[in-house]
């Protein structure tokens, strides 16, 4: 027992003696390295934080418009094998008067066939101008309140609530907008020769026939989520009159709340309907899980790309320690050699190592959370599928700088023990 | 107080021997002041650093009173330097990130003092050599005589058995090599028992005993006044 405390005590002024040199060796340093030493240690936490953030963001970012531009943060839908939601008129009321609901947009939808060019006489082995697809009936107030969907007409004008006749298009349905165009993808068609202006003609399949409707393309609708940019979309009370059965029942509600708050109301609501009546789902629980294998890639991905970033950190510091242990062998000798404990001496350059790798973290943080961040959310990253953010979390960073700091205590001590433990002599006299 | 029993000394290179301490035996009692002389080679500082436990001899032993120290661990010998030794060692040896206070601080510290109260410890040595006024300054901001003296007051600060000097004049001129002896001379009038290897005669007259190494051993042991 008294051994335990005799030992605890050696510690308790090892680390205090270490601390004093540690603080003085800092404060008196070549200022010059120091900033270079802290500006290496800035970069390495930002290739941790940045470079797998950025990796991540990129798909998280497509996550985060699928939330905004289609689904909310819950979207209902059909329950597997029905074309409609049960009982719609009557979740409408419900969720018009849940508290929690800032926002909500009922759609209508059909599959059709729009045909491009009214006056089309095909010659023989040439296909119809015409493509297969969904129409989607909105309110265009509320569609705005729910996605903000003027934000992707990308060309002409959004409906109006007030103007029937007029169609929206989605971009990946054109030829002269779509990315997908030159692929020439067998059982991928496009409308040719349809822009702002065109008259195209919608045909709903039905059971006594077919229902069909000339519309004017009012504009183009483009957005990195297909399930904008390969649909149609017509004033919702203009494609209710339209469908020959189930008008009074939806086909999607796409539902704004806050975002943490999400699973709560999707419970919520599947209390009142019952899982029989739609499928109910979160934001996150609808995003197509090859979307979330990409993530779980990117995540691997950062976490090497971070591996290589933490052990080119260890090198830095371990090089630098080494120096700096190196060219005050003397020094240290004369420490040992006058009483001061080799772990004295060994926690003096721990402390400086963590000082280095503490500010490098703090500066990066900072630069992170007060610049990268915003920057990059006001100015995502343009990628085919998705505006890429940088995904970084308070606690994600914080991890990452533990880490950090562990590699960097490891890679202080050990060139510190080495340079510590020769003889005490040889280095006083630099043997 | 501190005795050697048949100390012998070798170093190897390869095939090739130094011999450089041979069988000594020697004692140094409290409150005396020796000074080890010789030429070059002799073995003055190789027999300084045998008794101040920098070096282990290849054979013989030393007695710290009743202390057998060929029986202590490293960690024993590193606390028994931090205690009962102090060093005043040729190029004085000061860390240059430490002003004079903190390099006189740091074995205190290191003895577990309370920061304030080692301080307190450091300014007083540093005051009894003379160098109050310089507190602060760091050992680039000193002279070579100041920062020797500064080295002996950290060497005394922590109130050793044994003062260890190893040649404290070699870098010297002769004014500042004077006032550091007469530093030495103070501090042994205090009841300091200071072990100074030199190979100035002048600065040896100053101990009150002088022991001639030649060629490894001890070949006149003079008590004066």
């Amino acid at each position: 027992m008294k051994k335990i405390i005799e030992r605890k005590r050696e510690w308790l002024r090892a680390l205090r003696v270490g601390w004093f040199l540690a603080l003085r060796q800092i404060k008196r340093s070549n200022k010059g390295t120091t900033a270079l030493i802290i500006f290496i240690m800035i970069l390495t936490f930002l290739n941790l934080v940045v470079v797998s953030g950025l990796l991540l963001g990129l798909i998280s970012g497509s996550f985060e418009q699928y939330r905004k531009s289609y689904s909310g943060e819950v979207i209902i839908t059909p329950a597997q094998g029905r074309d409609y939601i049960e009982n719609s008129q009557a979740l409408i009321t419900f969720l018009e008067y849940h508290p929690q609901i800032t926002n909500l947009s009922a759609r209508h939808g059909v599959n059709v066939q729009l045909l491009g060019t009214l006056n089309d006489n095909p010659k023989k082995n040439e296909r119809p101008n015409r493509v297969s697809g969904r129409l989607m009936g909105i309110d265009p107030i509320q569609e705005e309140a729910t996605t903000n969907f003027s934000k992707y007409v990308k060309y002409g004008s959004n409906l109006n609530p007030n103007e029937e006749g007029y169609i929206l298009i989605g971009a990946t349905l054109l030829k002269k907008y779509s990315t997908y165009a030159d692929a020439n993808i067998p059982g991928f068609d496009f409308l040719d020769n349809v822009d702002v202006g065109s008259r195209v003609r919608v045909t709903i399949p039905a059971s006594d026939g077919e229902i069909a409707k000339d519309f004017i393309v009012k504009g183009i609708v483009k957005s990195k989520v297909d399930e904008v940019s390969t649909r149609m979309f017509v004033l919702d009370k203009e494609l209710k009159r339209l469908l020959p059965v189930n008008k009074e029942q939806y086909q999607e509600i796409a539902i704004r709340t806050d975002y943490a708050n999400a699973p709560a109301l999707a419970s919520a609501i599947k209390g009142f309907m019952g899982s029989y009546a739609a499928r109910i789902q979160t934001s996150d629980e609808a995003i197509p899980s090859f979307l979330r294998d990409i993530e779980t890639t990117m995540g691997v991905l950062g976490n090497a790309l971070s591996s290589i970033a933490l052990i080119v950190a260890s090198i830095t510091i371990f090089i630098v320690v080494f120096i700096n242990a190196i060219t005050k062998r003397k020094f240290i000798g004369i420490m040992k050699g006058i009483g001061i404990k080799p772990l004295a001496v060994e926690l003096s350059y721990v402390f400086q190592a963590i000082f280095y790798g503490l500010a490098g973290s703090a500066i990066g943080l900072l630069l992170t959370f007060g610049m990268l961040k915003p920057y990059f959310s006001a100015n995502p990253i343009d990628f085919p599928f998705s505006d890429g953010i940088l995904v970084v979390t308070p606690w994600s960073a914080g991890i990452r700088v533990a880490i950090l700091i562990l590699v960097t205590i490891l890679a202080g001590f050990i060139p510190a023990k080495i340079i510590v433990r020769k003889n005490t002599l040889d280095s006083i006299l630099g043997r | 107080m501190i005795r050697t029993q048949q100390l012998f000394k070798k170093y190897q290179d390869g095939v090739s021997e130094t011999i450089v301490l041979k069988h000594l035996d020697l004692e140094i009692q409290t409150g005396e002041f020796v000074a080890i002389i010789g030429p070059s080679g002799a073995g003055k500082s190789t027999l300084l650093y045998q008794l101040s436990l920098l070096d282990k001899p290849t054979s013989g032993e030393i007695w710290l009173d009743e202390v057998r120290t060929s029986e202590l661990s490293e960690v024993e010998k590193t606390t028994m330097r931090l205690n009962k030794f102090g060093y005043v060692f040729q190029d004085y040896a000061l860390l240059p990130e430490l002003t004079a206070t903190e390099n006189v601080m740091l074995p205190i510290l290191m003895q577990g003092v309370e920061h304030h109260e080692a301080q307190k410890k450091a300014e007083r040595a540093l005051s009894r050599i003379g160098l109050g006024d310089k507190t602060k300054s760091l050992p680039s901001q000193l002279s070579g005589g100041e920062q020797q003296r500064v080295s002996i007051a950290r060497a005394i600060a922590h109130d050793p058995l044994i003062l260890f000097a190893d040649e404290p004049t070699a870098n010297l001129d002769s004014a500042n090599g004077r006032v550091v002896m007469d530093a030495f001379s103070e501090i042994h009038d205090e009841k300091q028992t200071i072990v100074m290897v030199t190979h100035e005669p002048e600065y040896a007259k100053r101990a009150h005993r002088v022991i001639t190494l030649k060629d490894g051993r001890i070949v006149k042991d003079e008590r004066g006044g």
